[in-house]
């Protein structure tokens, strides 16, 4: 009886009713939008850091992470491609080992680090090889072949097919030496490494480093972000079987890089204030409707409550009338949140300007927002309790009215 | 060829103690601590030197060994080649005053040593590559002081302090020596600003090695390693002192030469 | 007239001008304060990034920036301060620099750095250097073995004032040199990064270091109208670069800091077009609030309208009074926000201390200390974008009201 009421009274004024329910699904598209947003944003950051450099999962020698020596090694990485191929949720892996040598050009000689990668293995889980900006990337032929950062081959002042000297010390002490000729230069957009990073064939550099079978990381992509630990929770369980001289380990992205948590959390707090001084400005803008939606209707209602209306009622029949506004508001805007949501999706947001700087933290110049069960809910539920918060406060005074008074009112 | 040589050996002596004896007797029979130390550091290293050495590189889990050969001349010229094990032979560094080249046979070429590499271990040593070019600030950057005297059997041990010039390039806070009376090198502990022990290089054995006493192995060890077990172990397996050597063998172009 | 009506229909509902004013007000409010703090960090980061060394314009040899290290010196700087001091504006500041990279070691650590050789008597007003410095003291012009240095790489090297650091480097025959220096000073910089890089001495001093007789390897000049609040006078800045531009041998050249910092040049003006955005979003959801009780403040006074017609009042005027009604929430609305606004930067004029977020904001490049204000051109913005989107927004209600015919109006109750 009151739902039917309320649902006939909210189209007495059909402009106001409409006009609300859009301020409401507004506020519904924009938090579904920037919510997916913020969301895309961060799973390109994270996956930029995942797939230059940590992947999801790496299992390592315990320590090495810290301290990058090059003697902590997994001695048995094929041991540990077994654990990986029987793993849940592991879609790939590939071995790497990284050492600190002297790399030395015709003009200049700088530290640098070197990564010995599986060409074929290393496209399945890093991006390095699609950020090739010249030449190309290692095939499985290539011996004392070598991938250069874009940064670091400016200061060495060398390019496609020039020798690079590389002076360090392999894994039993002895002198890791090698020529290699630069086959690619690559930006990864993260500076660092792009400033001191080279790859070379994994073969090749457990020959010059004298690193016989043995890797340094074994890195581990799964088929999404929040099935990481427990695939991390099943390789942990096996490892002792593998652990030889150098304990193993094995880390998520989440524990390689603290440095990225911090960030993401950082910009989503300042998000939430401005979702809250937004819902704020809805709230108000909304606010109006309601208590018009009483005031005007004074008289109306103390007629109702003096043919026997008992002011519970009319309370309960403003919350329905209330209830019903966000509702299609909220309706409206998850439906056209989401389908403006998707479509970005689809097509990338041009970041324009903005560009270079993105690069930096190894955005992509098109982000994509990314729209999830929790970002699509999360603003409409929001939304929903602002506006019932907002909608109590007129339903409440009906209580006081009393039905002389309000029958004489204008 | 050898005897030949010997007359400017002797010359050559003769006119050390002539510079260096008399100021020392003359305080009261006490020779001047500078002097103690110019004279070790000569002794060890005449005037030229042809040494080869074995170098234990020692960790808790993990041990290499390497055998080089060396070339001094003077106090700014020497040149090292690694003779075993087989994969690392031919492998040389060359030094001269504070410059620092490596060669490799395998890719023939030489790299230069930047100066950001210079406080890098030496071959995987407890030797910086510092430690190897600066050998010889001891003589020019610090002044030294006889703190203490011991006596090691039938010789006495000069405990030294020697403390770098206000504006000596050197990163040391102070370095103490341990010089025998004849001239033998017992010690030498590196220390920072605060007094603090970095490192400690400790001769012992010492034997006729080179026609005179010299110690034959010289430890290493850094205070801050991971274990008390980590040093680096130098044994001299052979020494000649003044043999006649060119200056061309301090070439870059000696550098990329085989070993002899 | 019009005006007076229209004030008195205002207040015709008090309670719902009540509310839409306060929608108003917290939009105007929330647009000001947001646009003060974004104000302000932008201008931390920048100025942050301008003391950072960069200055606002430097004159190098062509091929340092690519290659930042003694052989692509300038030679003859004496010429270049000669023109300097004739062509850059009287209030402009520069000094010459020496800046290289190297290592900085001590017993417990050596670690890469920027050598940055300066001149003492110049420097200070012209980067960090000058107002940071937590302990110990300046450089003197004579001091040759001084040395000023972060307190990051203190801790790092386990070391004090008084305390030496050894300085390596390649001089200008590529040779390895090495200096010693003695901490004189040590300096706080809002970054981490900043004290860990760059150790200054003076520019005698890197001479010596480096080998060389009179060069530099750069002129940083800062213009006058440095400061914290607009780090740039874009139009000075121009001025300048195209002045020194014709006048230096064409083996030197002016870069501007947006040519040294483009990453920053892009954020800023990325910060930029998100304010507007933000001011919009903003806008839009009060919009619906206003539209909405501007529509209600019509239709409950079809009939009024409605005879007013019906006695021959043309639809425009109907209109011009609606629109007046518009004008006055939104003036009311505006004022008040200002206020409020305007008074809650101003209460932060202080500057708010963000080290609680010192990573985040590290992050950001931005200082611990931001000092929000608006400039004349954010307050007109804030107050554009109300009135005119808001009486564009009101046009709806008010072509609404304008409509309504007499019959209509009578067929309502």
């Amino acid at each position: 009886m009151e739902i039917l009421m309320a649902w006939r009274n909210i189209w007495r004024n059909p402009r106001r009713t409409i006009l609300t329910v859009f301020a409401i699904a507004f506020a519904c598209v924009l938090l579904i939008f920037m919510l997916s947003l913020q969301a895309g944003t961060y799973e390109v950051m994270i996956d930029a850091a995942v797939k230059t450099r940590t992947g999801h999962l790496q299992v390592i020698a315990e320590g090495y992470n810290e301290n990058r020596k090059i003697r902590k090694v997994v001695a048995d990485p094929d041991g540990i491609a077994a654990i990986l191929d029987q793993a849940p949720h592991v879609t790939g892996y590939t071995f790497r080992a990284n050492g600190f040598a002297l790399l030395s050009s015709e003009h200049r000689t700088y530290g640098g680090m070197i990564t010995g990668i599986d060409p074929i293995r290393e496209s399945l889980v890093s991006t390095v090889p699609a950020t090739i900006r010249q030449g190309r990337f290692l095939g499985p032929g290539d011996e004392n072949a070598a991938i250069v950062g874009n940064l670091l081959a400016k200061n060495l002042k060398i390019g496609i097919g020039d020798e690079l000297v590389v002076l360090g010390s392999a894994r039993d002490g002895s002198i890791a030496a090698s020529v290699l000729r630069v086959k690619g230069i690559f930006s990864s957009g993260m500076d660092e490494y792009d400033r001191a990073g080279i790859q070379i064939p994994l073969s090749h550099f457990q020959e010059i480093f004298a690193m016989g079978q043995a890797v340094h990381e074994v890195v581990a992509m799964c088929d999404s972000l929040w099935t990481v630990s427990r695939a991390k929770a099943a390789i942990r369980e096996r490892l002792p079987e593998f652990s030889g001289k150098h304990r193993l380990a094995c880390l998520s992205w989440d524990e390689l890089t603290p440095g990225l948590v911090q960030s993401i959390q950082m910009d989503l707090g300042g998000g939430l204030i401005f979702y809250g001084i937004l819902l704020v400005m809805v709230a108000f803008s909304i606010m109006n409707t309601f208590l018009m939606a009483v005031f005007e209707r004074t008289q109306e209602f103390g007629t109702l409550m003096a043919i026997g209306a008992n002011p519970g009622r009319l309370t309960k029949m403003l919350v329905y009338e209330s209830g019903f506004l966000t509702l299609c508001g909220i309706i409206l805007g998850a439906g056209i949140g989401c389908l403006l949501t998707l479509w970005a999706q689809h097509t990338g947001i041009p970041m324009g300007e903005a560009e270079g700087m993105l690069r930096q933290y190894g955005i992509p110049s098109l982000i994509r927002p990314s729209l999830s069960l929790v970002t699509a809910t999360a603003g409409p539920v929001l939304v929903f309790l602002v506006t019932m918060l907002t909608a109590a406060y007129p339903a409440v005074r009906v209580h006081r009215l009393k039905p002389v008074d309000a029958m004489r009112a204008v | 060829m050898k005897k030949h040589y010997r007359r400017s050996v002797i010359m050559c002596i003769g006119l050390i103690c002539l510079i260096c004896l008399p100021p020392a007797l003359s305080h009261a029979g006490e020779p001047a601590a500078e002097n103690l130390i110019a004279r070790a550091w000569d002794y060890m290293r005449g005037n030229t030197s042809v040494s080869v050495v074995h170098m234990t590189v020692h960790r808790t889990d993990w041990e290499r060994k390497t055998t080089i050969k060396a070339w001094t001349k003077g106090r700014d010229h020497s040149i090292f080649r690694i003779i075993a094990p087989k994969k690392d032979k031919g492998n040389g560094t060359l030094k001269l005053k504070r410059d620092m080249w490596t060669y490799n046979p395998k890719i023939n070429r030489v790299v230069k040593i930047p100066p950001s590499m210079m406080s890098q271990s030496w071959m995987g040593s407890d030797f910086s590559n510092n430690d190897l070019s600066k050998a010889d600030t001891i003589l020019v950057d610090y002044t030294h002081d006889i703190v203490a005297k011991e006596t090691d059997r039938e010789f006495t041990v000069y405990v030294i302090k020697s403390v770098p010039r206000p504006d000596a390039p050197v990163i040391w806070g102070m370095q103490q020596l341990k010089i025998r009376s004849d001239g033998v090198l017992m010690e030498q502990a590196f220390y920072d600003e605060d007094m603090e022990p970095v490192k400690i290089l400790t001769t012992t054995d010492i034997r006729d090695i080179g026609g005179r006493p010299f110690p034959r192995q010289w430890t290493m060890r850094s205070m801050d390693a991971e274990s008390e077990q980590d040093y680096t172990l130098l044994e001299y397996e052979s020494l000649t002192f003044d043999t006649p050597l060119r200056d061309s063998l301090f070439t870059l172009n000696a550098l990329r030469k085989p070993a002899r | 007239m019009h005006l007076h009506i229209s004030w008195r229909n205002v207040w015709r509902n008090p309670k719902r001008t009540g509310i839409i004013l306060t929608a108003i007000i917290i939009g105007a409010w929330t647009m000001l304060v947001f646009g003060g703090l974004s104000r302000g960090m932008m201008a931390s980061t920048l100025s942050n990034a301008l003391n950072t060394l960069t200055g606002h314009i430097q004159v190098q040899s062509p091929a340092y920036r690519d290659d930042p290290v003694i052989e692509n010196q300038i030679d003859n700087p004496a010429e270049l301060g000669k023109l300097l001091d004739t062509t850059l504006p009287g209030d402009a500041r520069w000094a010459f620099r020496i800046q290289v990279g190297g290592v900085a070691s001590n017993a417990r650590n050596a670690e890469g750095i920027t050598i940055v050789g300066i001149d003492p008597d110049r420097e200070p007003g012209l980067s960090f250097y000058g107002d940071s410095l937590a302990q110990g003291r300046h450089l003197t012009p004579d001091d040759g073995h001084g040395i000023v240095v972060g307190q990051a790489l203190v801790e790092s090297f386990e070391t004090r004032l008084g305390r030496k650091l050894v300085l390596m480097t390649q001089d200008a025959d590529r040779e390895t040199a090495s200096r010693a220096f003695k901490i004189r000073g040590i300096f706080r910089a809002d970054m981490e990064a900043t004290e860990k890089q760059y150790v200054f001495i003076t520019l005698d001093a890197a001479r010596k270091l480096l080998g060389v007789e009179t060069a530099v390897t750069g002129a940083c000049i800062k213009l006058s109208r440095g400061s914290s609040r607009n780090p740039v006078d874009l139009a000075d800045l121009d001025r300048t670069v195209r002045a020194l531009s014709e006048k230096l041998s064409p083996g030197l050249a002016v870069l501007s800091w947006e040519q040294l910092l483009p990453l920053l040049k892009g954020y800023l003006a990325m910060f930029d077009s998100f304010m507007l955005l933000w001011y919009l979003v903003v806008f839009l959801a009060m919009a619906f609030g206003l539209v909405n009780t501007m529509l209600m403040a019509v239709l409950e006074r079809t009939r009024e309208f409605g005879l007013l017609k019906a006695l021959g009042m043309k639809p425009v005027w109907i209109i011009r009074n609606v629109l007046a009604e518009c004008v006055i929430l939104l003036a009311i609305g505006l004022a008040a926000g200002n206020l409020l606004g305007i008074g809650t930067v101003l209460a932060f004029g202080s500057g708010i201390d963000m080290s609680f977020m010192a990573q985040g904001s590290e992050f950001f490049g931005m200082g611990h200390l931001v000092v929000p204000f608006l400039t004349a051109r954010d307050i007109l913005a804030v107050n554009a974008v109300i009135m005119l989107l808001g009486l564009l927004v009101c046009l709806y209600p008010a072509v609404k009201a304008g409509r309504i015919t007499p019959v209509e109006a009578m067929a309502r109750t």
